[in-house]
């Protein structure tokens, strides 16, 4: 088997008083599409933030080619929950700032930045201000930010969590559609289990208190995929079984969090 | 809209020729006596008179001089000390308490002081401005680099920003406009400044013109002095917030 493009060995995380991540080991392949799903609280956000560089591991460590990686950088390509654009840049603006951070400025990264916004649907709206556009919209953007780059890795913690329901299920087409263009590795966070089975290659699914990694689910539902993927039995088959894998662990999350 | 903001400047129009046309006739016919008051055409008739003479090139250009002065200054020294409160909670403490009680005290007050210290001449004035306006700038500019989002600096973080990127990418932006609302109100308090710092003591400066006016009863002169000095507040103002309209585009309300 190839070299893992991003291995992670022996993870954890505690924060004062509460052990957070708990000994995750995992790999993944180039190229493939990893969800993460798991109930609230189990540590998938840190997860994403200490792949990221966001956040230090309290032990174990993350490669990436083989390299261990402890801080942010341009090989990772993170799309956050809210759009968090700046308001004081433009679109084109803000989808060249980590390039821009990187110190990479040439034509050829002007028209990767152009191709991006492009390749998410917004060409044409360069010039706009972040406040000019639709929650979609903006979520485009952030997309369109993160590939910009032209990351190793895609980390994506529910980008679309604050869509209604209509632009979320057209943002899954068009991530599907993007990611059939360049085949990234990616590691994409939800709570919605028919997104994640939709999505993935595989979906990892999360245990909490502490966070580990549970199991690993093989989608092999054939790609290129649209949303009518979502009525087959094979579909329903997996979400209903990753549900099962969950539902224990969520009801005590939610049961937990009212208490 | 269009129509609204048009009716808006014919009711404001009215309002202010009218208020002329009131203070004219209550100067010609109420206030017999001279030493009182002075009629919005023997206002205009004294500026012409200043005009001519060179007298208000003179004063104007002191007064501004000193304004000028006093605001640079402060900008200077405002900004870098908003920036040091924000970024060590060490200096904060140490320097908020003195920074927000000279900004609530009328520090104008020590003007007397200030020219016992630096004399008559422009100085003493630009040391009064500075100890009006330096405050509500380094307030204003702590508040804005305080309240930067920590998402955004995350975000340009998860691209591997270094602490000077962080800065100049998002935090300073984000406390511009902040920055400039302290400018903006440095305006208002600078004029006062100056002017009643001259009103103790000068050589030259619309504030000594007023002095010297009132002290001759020469009322025309006195109005002349004041009206000059609204017509620079205003114009000031007006001139700064089209600044930061251009500056901040991407601030304007929504439709
Ligand atoms: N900086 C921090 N300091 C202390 N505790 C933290 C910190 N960040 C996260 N936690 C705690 O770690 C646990 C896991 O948080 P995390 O955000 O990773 O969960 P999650 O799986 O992403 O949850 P959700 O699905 O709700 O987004 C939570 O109990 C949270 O309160
Ligand atoms: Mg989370």
């Amino acid at each position: 088997m190839a070299h893992p493009k991003l291995e992670v060995s022996w993870l954890r995380k505690s924060f004062p008083g509460l052990d957070v991540i708990g000994g995750i080991s995992a790999a993944v392949q180039k190229g493939e599409f990893i969800s993460i799903v798991g109930p609230s609280g189990c540590g998938k956000t840190t997860f994403l933030r200490i792949v990221a560089g966001l956040e230090q591991a309290s032990g174990g460590e993350v490669r990436l080619d083989g390299r261990v990686v402890r801080e942010p950088g341009a090989d990772r390509g993170f799309v956050f929950q809210s759009d968090n654009l700046l308001p004081w840049r433009t679109i084109y603006d803000n989808a060249r700032i980590g390039q821009e951070i990187a110190g990479r400025s040439g034509a050829a990264e002007r028209q990767r930045t152009m191709d991006m916004l492009k390749l998410v649907g917004l060409e044409g709206f360069e010039h706009y201000y972040p406040r000019q556009l639709s929650g979609g919209m903006r979520q485009r953007v952030n997309l369109a930010r993160a590939l910009a780059v032209d990351p190793e890795v895609l980390l994506m913690d529910e980008p679309f969590s604050a869509l209604d329901a209509q632009t979320r299920e057209i943002m899954q087409t068009e991530l599907l559609r993007i990611w059939e263009r360049g085949r990234k590795t990616v590691l994409f966070v939800t709570h919605q289990i028919d997104e994640a089975v939709l999505l993935s290659d595989r979906v990892w699914v999360f245990a909490r208190r502490p966070g580990r990694l549970q199991e690993v689910i093989d989608i092999p539902i054939p790609r290129p995929r649209d949303l009518s993927a979502k009525r087959t039995p094979d579909f329903v088959a997996l979400v209903d079984r990753i549900w099962r894998l969950i539902e224990h662990d969520v009801r005590d999350s939610v049961l937990h969090e009212n208490t | 809209m269009g129509g609204k903001s048009h009716a808006a400047g014919v009711i404001a129009l009215i309002s202010v020729v009218g208020g002329l046309l009131a203070w004219e006739a209550a100067s010609r016919l109420l206030v017999s006596n001279k030493l009182f008051l002075a009629a919005p055409t023997q206002i205009v008739m004294a500026v012409i008179g200043l005009a001519r003479s060179g007298a208000l090139a003179h004063h104007a250009a002191v007064s501004a001089g000193e304004f000028a002065a006093g605001f640079a200054i402060s900008t200077v020294i405002g900004i870098p000390l908003g920036l040091v409160m924000a970024s060590s909670k060490t200096a904060k403490s140490a320097l908020q308490p003195w920074v927000y009680g000279l900004y609530a005290t009328p520090t104008v007050a020590l003007a007397p002081l200030f020219i016992l210290w630096l004399g008559i001449g422009i100085w003493s004035k630009v040391l009064v401005v500075l100890s009006l306006v330096v405050f509500p700038i380094a307030l204003n500019t702590e508040a804005g680099l305080r309240t930067t989002s920590r998402e955004l600096v995350e975000t340009v973080r998860s691209f591997g920003a270094s602490a000077s990127q962080v800065f100049f990418k998002v935090s300073l932006p984000s406390a511009a406009p902040l920055i400039f609302t302290g400018l903006r109100l440095g305006i208002g308090r600078g004029l006062i400044g100056v002017v009643v710092a001259e009103l103790f003591g000068a050589r030259a400066g619309l504030g000594q013109l007023i002095s010297e006016s009132s002290e001759t009863f020469n009322m025309p002169n006195l109005f002349a002095g004041v009206c000059l000095l609204a017509l620079s507040g205003i114009a000031l103002t007006v001139g700064f917030t089209s600044l930061e309209r251009r500056l901040f585009p991407w601030r304007e309300e929504q439709g």
